[in-house]
């Protein structure tokens, strides 16, 4: 059994798998990032996608550091510290909204110095360890009704209407997910699912109408109807797929992604990065990195399955699914299965708060690994 | 690690751990699914897609055709025209704009339109992103004046200020205005219905085609081809000359660059001298039409039809505006100045028609030279009297064309059949169209009995006969019909095909083809007849009774006959011509051929409601053939000198 193999563990060790797999896709995000900043354009712009390039490179930095301090401190000191960093998340996200900086219409950011932090990236992590203690503290056996869900409901709902308000649709819709995911490893009592499910059937119409904004809408409408607005954001979506298309079967070659060096891909190198990769390195390179999402999210269980307590595994359940939500989100809009919303490749998009977000969480992955 | 109390049992996820494999597993499977679709089973198709995105086709322009006279004058041409364009979101306001201002010198009203529009234009363009909108179309641009001076052309492309694009637009230009407009024809833009027509044949919305005379028949000669470039899309500012070179051969395929084509140019017959000599024989009238035909060839050595319009105009040389403000006069003008009225318009001829009636008379064995009427001023037939010009007594063939009598040859339509008359008619090509090619031909009507019962459903009455034996009734004719039966019998019975075009040529020069002279038919014509009427046509002029010898000139051997035909049924004899309302009054005609004894040219003049054909159609012929003579004799001592230098 393994309870006994892990009494026997002498003292951490470091989870191989995990750091390989986490190193191999930031280094062909960044490899990836190269092709997608080398766009054929004048001087002055490429310079300043020179300058994303090396501030990615800062952020891996800063990030990787972070993951060891995050992997150092035994994971359940963070149980304990869950509460005030669900304070000061909710805080920062408050803040968002009277220093936030305005881009392009929603406000994420706040700017301190040279550095702008996005709060809402930060607190997916926050949300992880919030909801790992309420399932740790949730010691019940029998099958939980709604009731008995409440505070775990209630612990989501906070920052999510704060995500929403913003707006950021995709952060907002990852919150849910990470925490739905988190809370599926407990029993539930069939009716509660049923009545759950029936909420969401009724809220989803009314949030159509009530809460979503246009521009949010016309995404999803135009992804179930591309052709009918080819300059808008259906038009990024054909683009991004023609892109993925035209990589074939070993791809264009690196920056020789015509979609991406020619500017027909939007955003490329925060929302489109697979487009780009798939593009340059064919259906053989997509797979390749698919694969690695796919043994990230399912090495993620693998150490969830193995964690000593109910807190380890859901803090590793947690971070698999944001990984796992994050790059089938991700990699669904850029292959035109899913409408274009807003979220990041983990490890693989540009952009600090995202990169150092994820290194975090795979600091606390390494964390559970080391100490089951 | 005791701070911890391992208080919970992970025993409860157990069970769940396998279920969130296969979740993740299928989850991903079907999005490599899709990768197999959109890489392995339709790449080709994205990949078409992508090189489509980045691939542009851009037209080069091609050079019309030149059109010449016959003495190598430009008649029809290409002028380099530049057109200002500004882009809102990119110029200047403060300093470029102003200065724009200035040099263009716009009024102060189109200032303040332009301004306002640029401001607008630019504010939307520069406008904050909208959420969710993520590319714009920021360099919307403003048409600023059309045809630019060339010192503004210079300065701008000197200066090349940001937001600025000047674009040639090459505009026809025809250098002598109005003259021949009507045979040379304009141009305009290719409307949707013809695009489709000729989208095949590489038209392109905006394009420009010829819309009348020889620009249009001739279009598809004159065009020449344009050509295209591929060029790359997507690369923005200062890539490096070899990098867009290396770039430029890995995506384009061949070909690459296809060169345009000029069009061919084409010589014409006319003598644009000479036409500008009928301009000013004609400055008297208000409208009417002149050709001119070699009687030798059949070609048009001069067409001239007044009113007539500037081809530059209409043809959009002054800009948009320009054109459909001339247009809309034009259309409305009761003188009808958009007519070609040597080709396609259709008057009845008057007495210049009886040369024809004789023929038939002869032909038939029903005058003869001796053969004599009484003129008593007129004819009566059955309970009608049909009026003559005058009493001319007794009166041979020879008097009766001389005098233009009309009681000899109502006494001749007494006895004739109006289908005989018609026969005669269409042998000289009355009736039919000559097939000159250019314009829409007026078919002109040699009245049949046929014709007339299926016109009047009712009783066929000989009178008619009476009428078309003196070229009244119904009987029409079009200016170039006449000149070319009057130079049937002039060159002893042959009838040319009209021609326009002497040959086409490439742009360097090199003749590609030539169109010889194409004669109809020989009339079915007795020789002895036709010197008989030449002999008669020369009396006109040279007789003292003749009806043209008050208007003759001193020295110009000049053969032919006056006719002025009634325009309305109501007869206003004894109302001073001059006040009768101008679309009442008669046409005045005048055909016949130079010089009387061995014709070479044949002229034909029509001056709309001018009234008497001896006094008003008469002159304008002598003074043309008279300035005929000397561009004659300029061009033989030219060719001379040329010849033995």
């Amino acid at each position: 059994m393994r309870t006994d193999r892990v009494s026997f563990r002498a003292g951490p060790s470091v989870d191989m798998p995990l750091i390989v797999a986490a190193v191999v896709i930031v280094t062909l995000g960044l490899v990836n990032l190269y092709s997608a900043t080398s766009v054929y354009v004048d001087s002055a712009q490429r310079a300043r996608l020179a300058d994303v390039y090396v501030s990615q490179i800062y952020w891996v930095v800063v990030g990787g550091l972070l993951a060891i301090v995050v992997a150092a401190i035994d994971y359940r000191h963070f149980e304990r510290l869950a509460n005030f960093l669900y304070l000061g998340g909710l805080l920062s996200l408050g803040l968002v909204f009277i220093l936030g900086s305005d881009i392009r219409g929603s406000s994420r950011w706040i700017e301190i110095g040279r550095f702008a932090f996005q709060p809402s990236e930060f607190m997916k992590i926050v949300l992880i360890l919030m909801i790992a203690r309420f399932v740790h503290n949730d010691t019940r056996t029998e099958p939980r009704t709604i009731g008995h869900l409440l505070p775990a409901i209630a612990i989501v709902a906070a920052p999510w209407a704060a995500v929403m308000a913003q707006p950021d649709l995709g952060t907002s819709v990852i919150y849910l997910l990470i925490a739905v995911s988190i809370l599926s490893m407990n029993k539930v009592r069939r009716r509660s699912l049923l009545t759950m499910v029936a909420t969401v059937a009724v809220a989803v119409p009314l949030a159509w109408k009530y809460v979503l904004r246009d521009y949010q809408k016309a995404r999803v409408t135009s992804f179930l109807d591309p052709e009918a607005d080819k300059t808008g954001t259906g038009w990024h979506a054909l683009q991004s797929q023609t892109a993925i298309g035209n990589g074939q079967l070993f791809g264009e070659g690196f920056m020789q992604g015509t979609q991406n060096q020619f500017g027909f891909l939007p955003d490329q190198y925060s929302d489109f990065p697979f487009s780009v990769f798939a593009e340059d390195w064919g259906f053989v390179g997509g797979v390749c990195l698919i694969s690695l999402y796919a043994f990230l999210s399912i090495w993620a269980i693998h150490i969830a399955s193995e964690a000593k307590d109910r807190f380890g595994a859901a803090v590793a359940i947690g971070v698999g699914a944001m990984i796992f939500w994050h790059s089938l989100l991700n990699i669904g809009m850029a292959v035109g299965l899913l409408p274009v919303v807003g979220i990041t490749l983990p490890l693989f998009s540009y952009g600090g708060s995202s990169i150092v977000t994820t290194l975090v969480g795979i600091g606390l992955l390494m964390n559970v690994s080391m100490r089951r | 690690m005791s701070f911890l109390l391992q208080r919970s049992d992970v025993g409860e996820f157990r069970r769940r751990y396998r279920w969130l494999v296969l979740v993740v597993l299928v989850a991903f499977m079907v999005v490599i699914g899709r990768l197999v679709q959109l890489q392995l089973i339709e790449g080709d198709v994205h990949r078409a897609q992508a090189r489509r995105n980045i691939v542009r086709e851009r037209y080069l322009a091609t050079t019309r055709g030149v059109l010449r006279d016959a003495n190598g004058r430009v008649l029809a041409a290409n002028r380099p025209s530049y057109t200002v364009y500004v882009t809102p979101s990119k110029i200047d306001l403060e300093t470029t704009w102003p200065k724009l201002q200035k040099l263009l010198e716009l009024d102060q009203d189109e200032r303040k339109k332009l301004d306002e529009r640029l401001r607008r234009v630019r504010a939307e363009a520069l406008a904050p992103r909208k959420p969710g909108e993520k590319e714009r179309r920021t360099e919307q641009q403003l048409l600023l004046q059309y045809d630019v001076d060339r010192d503004v052309v210079a300065w701008l492309e000197t200066h090349e200020p940001a937001g600025v694009e000047v674009a040639p637009t090459p505009v026809r230009y025809y250098p002598y205005g109005e003259l021949a407009a009507h045979l040379l024809g304009y141009m305009r833009e290719v409307d949707a219905e013809a695009l489709a027509r000729l989208e095949g044949r590489g038209y392109r919305a905006g394009d420009r085609i010829g819309a009348v005379g020889v620009e249009r028949r001739w279009e598809s000669y004159l065009r020449g081809q344009r050509g295209m470039k591929k060029i790359l899309r997507g690369l923005r500012g200062n890539l490096s000359r070899e990098n867009v070179e290396a770039l430029e051969a890995k995506y384009l395929e061949e070909p690459r660059r296809i060169e345009p084509v000029p069009g061919r140019d084409i010589s014409l017959t006319i003598d644009i001298d000479l036409i500008a000599s009928i301009e000013r024989a004609m400055r008297g009238q208000l409208a009417g039409a002149v050709t001119v035909i070699d009687v030798r060839t059949g070609r048009i050595l001069a067409a001239f039809s007044k009113p007539a319009f500037d081809p530059n105009v209409v043809s959009g040389g002054a800009g948009v505006a320009a054109a459909v403000d001339a247009f809309k006069r034009l259309i409305s003008d009761p003188l009808k100045p958009l007519l070609d009225k040597n080709i396609s318009a259709a008057y009845p001829p008057g007495s210049t028609y009886k040369p024809f009636t004789a023929l038939a008379g002869l032909a038939d064995g029903l005058i003869d030279p001796d053969y004599e009427v009484d003129c008593r001023g007129g004819y009566e037939y059955g309970r009608r009297f049909f009026r003559c010009t005058g009493v001319h007594r007794h009166v041979d063939l020879h008097d009766a064309i001389v005098q233009s009598c009309n009681t000899y040859f109502y006494d001749l339509g007494a006895r004739i059949s109006i289908d005989r008359l018609a026969a005669i008619g269409l042998d000289y090509g009355f009736g039919i169209k000559t097939g000159i090619g250019i314009n829409p031909e007026a078919r002109g009507r040699m009245p049949t009995r046929a014709w007339y019962t299926r016109r009047y459903k009712e009783a066929f009455r000989g009178g008619f006969t009476l009428l078309s034996a003196i070229g009244q009734g119904a009987s029409t004719v079009s200016v170039l019909q006449l000149a070319l039966a009057y130079a049937a019998i002039a060159n002893g019975g042959t009838l040319y095909q009209p021609q326009v075009v002497r040959s086409i040529e490439t742009s360097d020069g090199t003749i590609v083809q030539e169109f010889p002279p194409r004669v109809r038919r020989m009339v079915d014509v007795d020789a002895e007849h036709l010197k008989l009427v030449q002999k008669a046509l020369e009396g006109v002029v040279k007789d003292r009774r003749g009806t043209a010898n008050k208007e003759s000139l001193e020295g110009i051997e000049m053969a032919g006959k006056t006719g002025t035909a009634q325009v309305t049924h109501v007869a206003p004899r004894g109302v001073d011509p001059e006040k009768v309302w101008y679309f009442n009054r008669d046409h005045a005609w005048f055909a016949g051929f130079w010089p009387a004894r061995a014709p070479e040219i044949a002229i034909v003049v029509l001056v709309e409601h001018g009234g008497g054909g001896g006094k008003n159609a008469v002159p304008v012929a002598m003074r043309v053939v008279r300035d005929w003579i000397k561009l004659r004799e300029k061009r033989l001592s030219a060719r001379a000198t040329q010849g033995s230098p």
